[in-house]
């Protein structure tokens, strides 16, 4: 198997965010996760930029690469150009090629955000869209939310919306053309590869920590209860 | 006897006084033209010299030469150098023509303009003052105030303003703001004895002698603290103080800090007209918008146009000696060049 330091490397990415680290903190200092987590993306900069495969491994299995909330204050900040948010985006691929994401609580929530807003993106066109908000899965949504969930129809025609309707408007219905356009560019640029291989590295996770039903096959129903009640380790 | 040769040096600072007190002491006739209506350029704006707090009068006052085959024009800014017939004519914008047989560039440096670093809040805020601010303070003998009044409790300075910066097209390294920084808060520290002084620095580049035991000093006398990170931005509240952001990069944690002052060191450029005086000639600058030199290691003070040289910090960021030593240096080059030419 490659390095994982070619694996990082033949990201195109890398090149547009890492050029030369020289350890100021500006990144971190201006991070709005670094205020809320344990997190210091100067420190992966500087991991990265160490080419030391352990400790690029270390990273890929650690919860710090899912903490960047990616709104790329860093490139605006960083004296010599480098923007460790694109860095970060090249570790998380990495990380959910090589099934590395499963060894770290908020690695293996990448489960629940494909299973939720890739597959919204896909079937919507919309990463979050008031039909796949349901009751059932969402009680954090609250009473208000089942009230508006159940009227949606004319709560969001009230509101000037076109919800699920043709023509134009917010929240109209993506024509399938356009759906079959972005399924074809989420499989050329690589998405589907990505998808299965997290899909198969928690499936093999789910059987690892004993979630199977009576035949041994992994339940993901399970798998996705037992994620959704793991407990923070921080 | 053959008639006097004549060399001509743009900018009056200490750099071009000194070479041309050189070149006329060796028997060359000297015009220095100087763009502003006072000779001594930047130093007539520093309070004191690191790193032993001499003034910058006492400097002046050495270099001021007197000598009737110097000429001194003020209040004009030569815009153009033109090569003709192996000597060299230089225009301003209006009617002056000058002729010369060898041309010394002394143009210096300016100050980076802090407010194009937006985020630091110079000009924004009204607590946040740069180093030639702070200069200017101290030489007035006032002292270090806010804008409300108050002796600040606590300033930060802050290294690197629009130096090793790509973000502001600044990649090198000024190089003496590093050891203003630590003589600036020496002079705060003096000044007002119970206040506080951060220096947020990347790296301390403390390259000359005696630079470390100011350094030294700074820590051990003053108490002045050194955080090493560099500020991501600034904020005001309320009571016009303000908050700093910076990662303390020894401790690999955020950091938020509130002063009553901000302090920039900025960083510094190369003069903007030395642009237009690359034109009609073969003079080049270098990456960084100096002149660039013939080779930097062997003849740093021959420019790329044969007969045009270069002194002081129009070359790079030099502190006051550096430059005096560029200047002599410069003076030989030219001698050489000029003595050769008759043979």
């Amino acid at each position: 198997m490659k390095m994982v330091v070619q694996q990082l490397a033949d990201d195109v990415r890398l090149k547009e965010g890492m050029n030369a680290c020289m350890n100021c903190g500006i990144c971190t200092a201006v991070c709005p996760a670094a205020e809320y987590f344990e997190y210091d993306p100067r420190s992966i900069v500087v991991a990265v930029q160490s080419g030391n495969e352990e400790k690029i491994q270390q990273l890929l299995t650690s919860d710090t690469i899912w903490m960047c909330g990616q709104c790329m204050s860093c490139k605006t900040r960083c004296p010599r150009s480098n923007c460790p948010g694109i860095i970060i985006n090249v570790l998380r691929k990495v990380s959910q090629a090589t099934g590395a994401f499963v060894q770290s609580r908020l690695g293996r929530q990448q489960y629940l955000i494909m299973k939720t807003i890739g597959a919204n993106l896909l079937r919507y066109g919309y990463c979050i869209h008031p039909s796949a908000v349901d009751i059932q899965n969402h009680p954090e949504q609250g009473p208000v939310w089942e009230w508006v969930y159940s009227n949606r129809e004319e709560v969001y025609e009230r509101l000037g919306a076109n919800l699920d309707r043709e023509g134009p408007g917010a929240m109209r219905k993506i024509a399938t053309n356009d759906l079959l356009e972005l399924a074809v560019i989420f499989e050329q640029s690589g998405g589907t590869v990505l998808w299965q291989s997290i899909e198969t590295h928690s499936k093999n996770k789910a059987i690892e920590l004993g979630l199977v039903d009576s035949q041994g096959n992994p339940c993901m129903d399970l798998y996705t209860n037992y994620l959704l009640n793991e407990d923070p380790e921080f | 006897m053959t008639k006097k040769k004549h060399i001509a040096i743009i900018g009056g600072g200490i750099a071009g006084l000194e070479a041309g007190s050189v070149l006329t002491r060796q028997g060359y006739k000297v015009t220095i033209i100087e763009k502003e209506n006072k000779t001594g350029g930047l130093l007539n704006h520093w309070s004191s010299l690191f790193p032993d707090f001499s003034l910058p009068g006492e400097v002046l006052a050495r270099i001021q030469p007197e000598n009737p085959d110097l000429t001194l024009i003020h209040n004009t800014c030569i815009e153009s150098i033109k090569k003709e017939n192996g000597r060299f004519e230089l225009f301003d914008k209006r009617h002056l023509k000058l002729y010369a047989d060898a041309l010394l560039l002394a143009t210096g440096l300016s100050v980076f303009d802090a407010s194009l670093k937006e985020e630091y809040g110079y000009g924004l805020f009204i607590n946040v003052i740069t180093s030639s601010d702070f200069e200017r303070i101290h030489k007035a003998g006032q002292k270090l105030l806010t804008a409300q009044g108050d002796p600040p409790k606590r300033v930060a300075i802050i290294h690197c303003v629009g130096s090793r910066d790509a973000k502001v097209g600044n990649g090198y390294c000024s190089k003496v703001c590093c050891i203003t920084g630590v003589k600036q808060a020496i002079a705060i520290s003096r000044m007002l004895p119970e206040c506080e002084v951060f220096n947020f620095y990347m790296d301390l580049r403390l390259y000359g002698s005696k630079y470390d035991a100011l350094y030294l000093e700074a820590q051990k006398r003053h108490q002045i603290q050194f955080i090493r990170g560099r500020l991501s931005e600034v904020s005001e509240n309320q009571d016009q103080s303000l908050q700093l952001k910076a990662e303390d990069t020894l401790q690999g944690r955020p950091l938020r800090m509130q002063a009553d002052m901000i302090l920039l060191l900025t960083g510094l450029e190369a003069a903007r007209q030395n642009e237009n005086l690359c034109k009609n000639n073969h003079l080049e600058l270098d990456e960084n918008r100096f002149f660039k030199s013939e080779n930097m290691q062997y003849h740093r003070n021959c420019s790329r146009q044969e007969g045009i040289f270069m002194a002081g910090s129009c070359i790079c960021p030099m502190s006051v000696n550096e430059t005096l030593d560029s200047a002599r240096s410069a003076a030989i080059e030219v001698d050489n060049y000029l003595t050769q030419k008759e043979r």
